[in-house]
């Protein structure tokens, strides 16, 4: 359990870490300083499309980085969740954690 | 224009220096007599007028003589290049060949296929016409290549007014349409043509100083190495006058440092289709990436920002495609272009534009700023299918750093920031352990 806690919060870091990033280009920025409540895209969401893409290619590339394991974040299986992984650091931490499990 | 003017100009320059090859040097007069007798080979071998004959070859003094005789002796050529090997027999097929010259072996090899080129509309037309042809294939980087016919008499045309004879390096490949112009127009107008063996910067320098080369054909990849090298601080290049490049656009970094390492050269950017061959072109005094396509026999229009030409000196079709003229004759290069008075640049193919959620991003804008970053070697742009926006931009990087690629690709955001809108800053990065280019010095890109 603790294992998998940990794992949870080294993926938030590397996605706070990637949105800080991302955020240099931004207006609208990625509210880091919530970490796992921060809004990405969709209700509430400051993101437009181009922004999210760079967001997830670069956590993509983050994690295979990190885990040494390529995960994909935005295909189809990713975009017809129930709730879309795409909504807030948290969600997508989630989301990036149970591609690891797999 | 008569065939027969081509042995009429070789023999009229008679002494003056021809072709240099592997320390090897053939005269116009020599030229000449080895095309006579490829000529005699040609009726020995029973290979008569109208036969489709493959000439697999790299540059050398008897291939540029059997490619004039096949002329003479109106047969329709296809030149292909060791490099094409793996693709060989797909294009002995699809181009009718009949009867195929091995040139690469020290001995020359003759052997026969039986294909009927009559079964074909446009080479049964060359054939009761009594032309030479040339069948040319598009180098197509997806898809099938396709197999390009041209009225070798037809192409030829243009070379009638040919009378300034360089020292040209002959850079661009044997079976590519750039190479088949520069090697026409040199026996055209009594040039010397030196043949490199390999097309390392090191050779091409080196035989730029030795054989004191006044023309450089090349392309912006390989230009862009050159530089890289060196070589060229290493070398005297004092002969060099002018410096061409075609097949793709070169990038403005790329210009500027060339204009800076020889200044003396004039740096001209030129334009050719397979389907087209490559007009005479000027390029602006201020800024060599514009061209002014300089040819009474070639016309332009453009039509939603894509250049359209048409041409007398054009292919007369596609033998495995369907018919691109329109009823009035003229060509969708598919290339988009950016227009200033009279003078035209290039932008890029239309089948290259990334499309990232419905903007669009030529990859050499891209590449442009990313080839100005401190110890970048090389990069190549192109577009990856990715769900939400269709599209993302991936560059290829070689880096002559240690950097880590996630190191990299901070340091490229930051240097791309203020350059470039965020749709067209790389997406993704790879680092590239190999080549960025093929072996014939074009990026390689997707």
């Amino acid at each position: 359990m603790e294992k998998v806690v940990l794992m949870h919060e080294k993926i938030v870091d590397i996605i706070v870490g990637e949105s800080k990033e991302v955020n240099k280009k931004l207006k609208n920025k990625i509210s880091v300083e919530l970490r796992e409540a921060a809004p990405l895209f969709g209700e509430n969401g400051i993101l437009d499309s181009i922004a999210l893409v760079t967001l997830l290619v670069a956590v993509e590339q983050s994690v295979e980085d990190e885990f040494d394991f390529p995960v994909i974040l935005a295909d189809e299986k990713a975009m017809s969740q129930k709730n879309s992984p795409y909504q807030s650091i948290g969600a997508l931490a989630q989301y990036v954690g149970s591609l690891l499990k797999e | 224009m008569r065939i027969e003017e081509l042995q009429q100009r070789l023999e009229q320059y008679s002494e003056i220096e021809a072709i240099i090859h592997k320390h090897q040097l053939f005269s116009y007069r020599d030229l000449l007599r080895l095309t006579e007798s490829w000529f005699q080979r040609l009726a020995q071998n029973k290979i008569e007028p109208g036969t489709v004959v493959a000439v697999t070859s790299d540059y050398s003094a008897d291939a540029i003589a059997l490619m004039a005789a096949l002329i003479l002796n109106k047969n329709i050529a296809v030149p292909l290049t060791p490099l094409a090997k793996t693709q060989f027999n797909e294009y002995f097929k699809t181009s009718y060949t009949q009867s195929i010259i091995d040139l690469t072996q020290t001995t020359f090899r003759i052997s026969d296929r039986k294909n009927d080129p009559l079964q074909n509309d446009l080479l049964r037309n060359l054939i009761e016409q009594q032309h030479p042809g040339l069948i040319l294939f598009t180098s197509g980087s997806t898809g099938q290549a396709k197999a390009v016919v041209h009225d070798f008499e037809k192409l030829l045309t243009k070379f009638t007014h040919a009378n300034k004879g360089y020292r040209s390096l002959v850079f661009l490949m044997f079976d590519h349409i750039a190479g088949i112009d520069s090697y026409f127009y040199s026996l055209y107008s009594g040039g010397t043509m030196i043949f490199p063996v390999s097309r390392l910067p090191k050779e091409i320098c080196g035989l730029i100083e030795k054989h004191r080369v006044e023309v450089l054909p090349a392309s912006p990849t390989f230009l862009n190495l050159l530089l890289l090298s060196g070589e060229h601080l290493r070398h005297d290049l004092d002969s060099l006058k002018i410096i061409t490049f075609g097949s793709e656009r070169a990038p403005q970094s790329l210009l500027k440092r060339l204009k800076n390492n020889f200044p003396q050269v004039r740096l001209v950017q030129k334009y050719g289709l397979t389907e087209l061959g490559s007009p005479s072109s000027k390029s602006m005094e201020a800024d060599a990436s514009w061209l002014k396509i300089d040819s009474p026999r070639f016309k332009t229009k453009i039509i939603n920002k894509r250049l359209h030409i048409k041409s007398d000196a054009a292919m007369l079709g596609y033998l495995n495609a369907p018919d691109p003229f329109t009823g009035d004759g003229w060509f969708d290069t598919g290339d988009t272009v950016e227009v200033k008075g009279e003078y035209l640049r290039i932008l890029g193919r239309e089948s290259e534009i990334i499309n990232v959620g419905g903007e669009k991003v030529f990859p050499v804008e891209v590449e442009e700023v990313i080839q100005m970053m401190p110890g970048v070697e090389d990069v190549v742009v192109s577009g990856v299918p990715y769900p939400i926006t269709g599209q993302i931009v991936k560059a290829s990087v070689q880096l002559e750093t240690k950097e880590t690629l996630s190191e990299f690709r901070q340091r490229m955001r930051d240097f791309c920031e203020e350059k470039l809108p965020r749709f067209k800053i790389p997406q993704k990065v790879t680092l590239a352990k190999d080549s960025l280019h093929g072996d014939r010095f074009k990026k390689m890109r997707g």
